[in-house]
């Protein structure tokens, strides 16, 4: 059974798109669609002007890492890093000059007020700081697409809060194209376009309550 | 300065171990069946090396450890016998003499040797002296202990033994051959042929009544073969002319050794097979284990642009210093059970362990290849999942 059918999504840079939807509804599988996270059974997705979903693995990897930033639900650092050095694991596979890397990883990671935890190993975060890590990494490639999976699912108002300030930074200062899949209603709110996902399609307008 | 971390991944200490034990167990079940190889080895490379002969009969006055005595007259006869380049005369004693002794190639002896002539045997023109010197003409009191013979009764040069209630002044102790010599006592044939006469009381009567002279006090001789000469052809022409004989031929003698150790051959074969396999399988599925553990980790790198390449790369690298940390731990901890097992069998002049450099090059090499194809093999599988779905699975 497919989850999506017939969605049409076109979000241009310094966009912000919010994405709703009840659990189930394939928020998640469109974010991972969009961001070549898995193969599509059919469709295409375009980024400026190119086909990515039809490129090879390796040109596939080569514009996840330059490309698109992600930030996930549940962080996703990898417990075997520093802080810093998860950040830094998105120049890694970029080839990014490691020393110039790590001056912005350093400096995104002050910004996000968590850089004095640079050393330290994701278990000995908090889950707000874990996050903010976690946001550094999506964007210290200035990725031209910043994908957002219920980023602030696991954490408390205020961290929530500073998260999705940047991300709306994001968008409209470096002109980053945002998809941010939340139930937050303040996350909504201040998003250029807010759409709902329902019976596997996209609606611009949330779908009438079952009588 | 470089840090452990750079050395050995984080979070594979337990990999580490899980690799260590496997190899271990690898190491000591190859160092076992080393042992056995060498002792095979070098009971036939000393066989085929001389022609034995001893006096005919059953050597109850030797404890049985050679034939019935070998007079004087007849060692001449064979020494003139054509081929023969020389002719040492020996006596070959029980060391302990309260328990029954037949032949066996784990006993402890008391060999006396005739200086006067160089040994015979082509593959040791002289035993191989670690410490001190091997004996020379004219000494008397005298012995060059084996290896194994000295190291279970904590003794060195210059110590003093009790032989046959004689005591002997230790002038030399031999390299470990990994053979029967190992737990000889070597000492001038003058000396052995005293011991002899002092334990065997029947003897002394036949010495006594006349017509015996110490020279004919010999349990057998090794015998050498001039250049060009078939020792077994040699052996058979002394049989037929010398009268009186024990003649064992080299070839005949190497095939009885190894046909009566048929048995420990097909025994290490099968230790190997088995360390190999026990070892392998631990440390290949140690390896997967701990790939297939990080399945989250691939996934999320793949979402930061790594290639098949680049995690083909990464793991290979982690995998193949896993291995060789967990490699070289298993050498190390099989090295210490093997000492300390062996530390206490030597008491009773045993060895159990042979780690040669052989074996233990072979076990770094095999546990980094099985490492690394383990690795290899694991991110392969990875690979073919998406980047979405390994995040899944590994969460």
């Amino acid at each position: 059974m497919p989850v999506l059918a017939g969605v049409d999504l076109e979000i241009a840079s310094g966009e912000f798109v919010a994405v709703a939807g009840p659990s189930g509804s394939g928020k998640s599988t469109l974010l991972n669609l969009l961001g070549l996270l898995e193969p599509p059974d059919g469709g295409e997705v375009w980024l400026g002007g190119e086909r990515v979903s039809h490129l090879g693995r390796r040109r596939q990897a080569r514009v996840r890492g330059a490309s698109i930033g992600y930030v996930f639900q549940s962080f996703l650092l990898l417990s075997g890093l520093t802080a810093l050095d998860n950040v830094l694991l998105a120049a890694r596979y970029v080839r990014r000059d490691r020393a110039e890397a790590r001056g912005e990883a350093l400096a995104l990671l002050e910004r996000m007020a968590v850089a004095h935890r640079k050393d330290h190993y994701p278990t000995q975060l908090s889950g707000g700081e874990q996050q903010r890590v976690a946001y550094c990494r999506a964007v210290l490639n200035r990725p031209p697409v910043v994908l957002a999976d219920e980023p602030t699912g696991n954490l408390d108002d205020h961290h929530a809060r500073t998260i999705l300030d940047e991300l709306r930074r994001l968008a409209a200062e470096r002109r980053a194209a945002v998809l941010l899949v939340t139930h937050r209603a303040e996350a909504q709110a201040g998003a250029d376009r807010v759409l709902y996902l329902s019976g596997g399609r996209l609606l611009s307008q949330p779908p009438a309550p079952v009588a | 300065m470089v840090r452990l971390s750079a050395l050995l991944p984080r979070g594979y200490a337990f990999t580490v171990v899980g690799i260590a034990v496997g190899v271990a167990g690898l190491v000591a079940l190859g160092a076992m069946a080393e042992r056995i190889t060498r002792f095979i080895e070098g009971g036939d490379r000393f066989v085929l090396g001389q022609i034995s002969i001893a006096g005919e009969g059953m050597g109850m006055g030797t404890g049985f450890t050679a034939g019935g005595i070998l007079p004087a007259s007849r060692i001449a006869e064979i020494a003139a016998v054509p081929g023969v380049s020389g002719v040492q005369a020996q006596v070959m004693l029980p060391l302990n003499t309260s328990t029954s002794h037949f032949l066996t190639l784990t006993q402890e002896l008391i060999m006396g040797m005739d200086l006067s002539v160089p040994m015979p045997n082509r593959n040791y023109r002289e035993f191989p002296v670690r410490a001190g010197r091997w004996l020379r003409a004219g000494d008397r009191r005298a012995a060059v202990l084996g290896s194994d013979f000295a190291a279970s009764r904590h003794l060195a040069v210059g110590d003093t033994i009790s032989l046959g209630g004689q005591d002997f002044t230790v002038v030399g102790i031999l390299d470990k051959t990994f053979t029967a010599p190992d737990r000889f006592a070597l000492v001038p044939i003058e000396d052995a042929r005293e011991l002899w006469l002092r334990r065997d009381p029947l003897l002394v009567q036949a010495f006594g009544a006349g017509g015996m002279r110490r020279a004919d006090l010999n349990t057998g001789v090794a015998v050498g073969w001039r250049d060009g000469e078939d020792p077994d052809a040699l052996a058979r022409r002394i049989q037929s002319t010398v009268k009186g004989l024990n003649v064992t031929i080299p070839g005949e003698l190497s095939q009885l050794l190894r046909q009566s150790t048929a048995f420990f051959s097909a025994l290490l074969v099968g230790i190997g097979a088995l360390g190999l396999l026990i070892g392998g399988l631990s440390l290949a599925n140690t390896v997967t284990a701990a790939v297939f553990e990080r399945i989250r980790d691939f996934g999320i790198k793949r979402a930061l642009g790594a290639t098949d390449l680049d995690l083909l790369v990464e793991v290979l690298g982690e995998g193949l210093r896993v291995s060789l940390w967990g490699g070289a731990a298993g050498v190390l901890l099989a090295l210490a059970i093997g000492t300390a097992v062996d530390s206490r069998l030597l008491r009773d002049g045993q060895q159990l362990f042979l780690f040669s450099p052989r074996l233990l090059g072979f076990a770094l090499i095999f546990s980094v290849a099985l490492g690394a194809l383990a690795a290899g093999y694991a991110t392969l599988r990875i690979a073919r999942l998406s980047p979405a779905e390994a995040i899944r699975r590994g969460t």
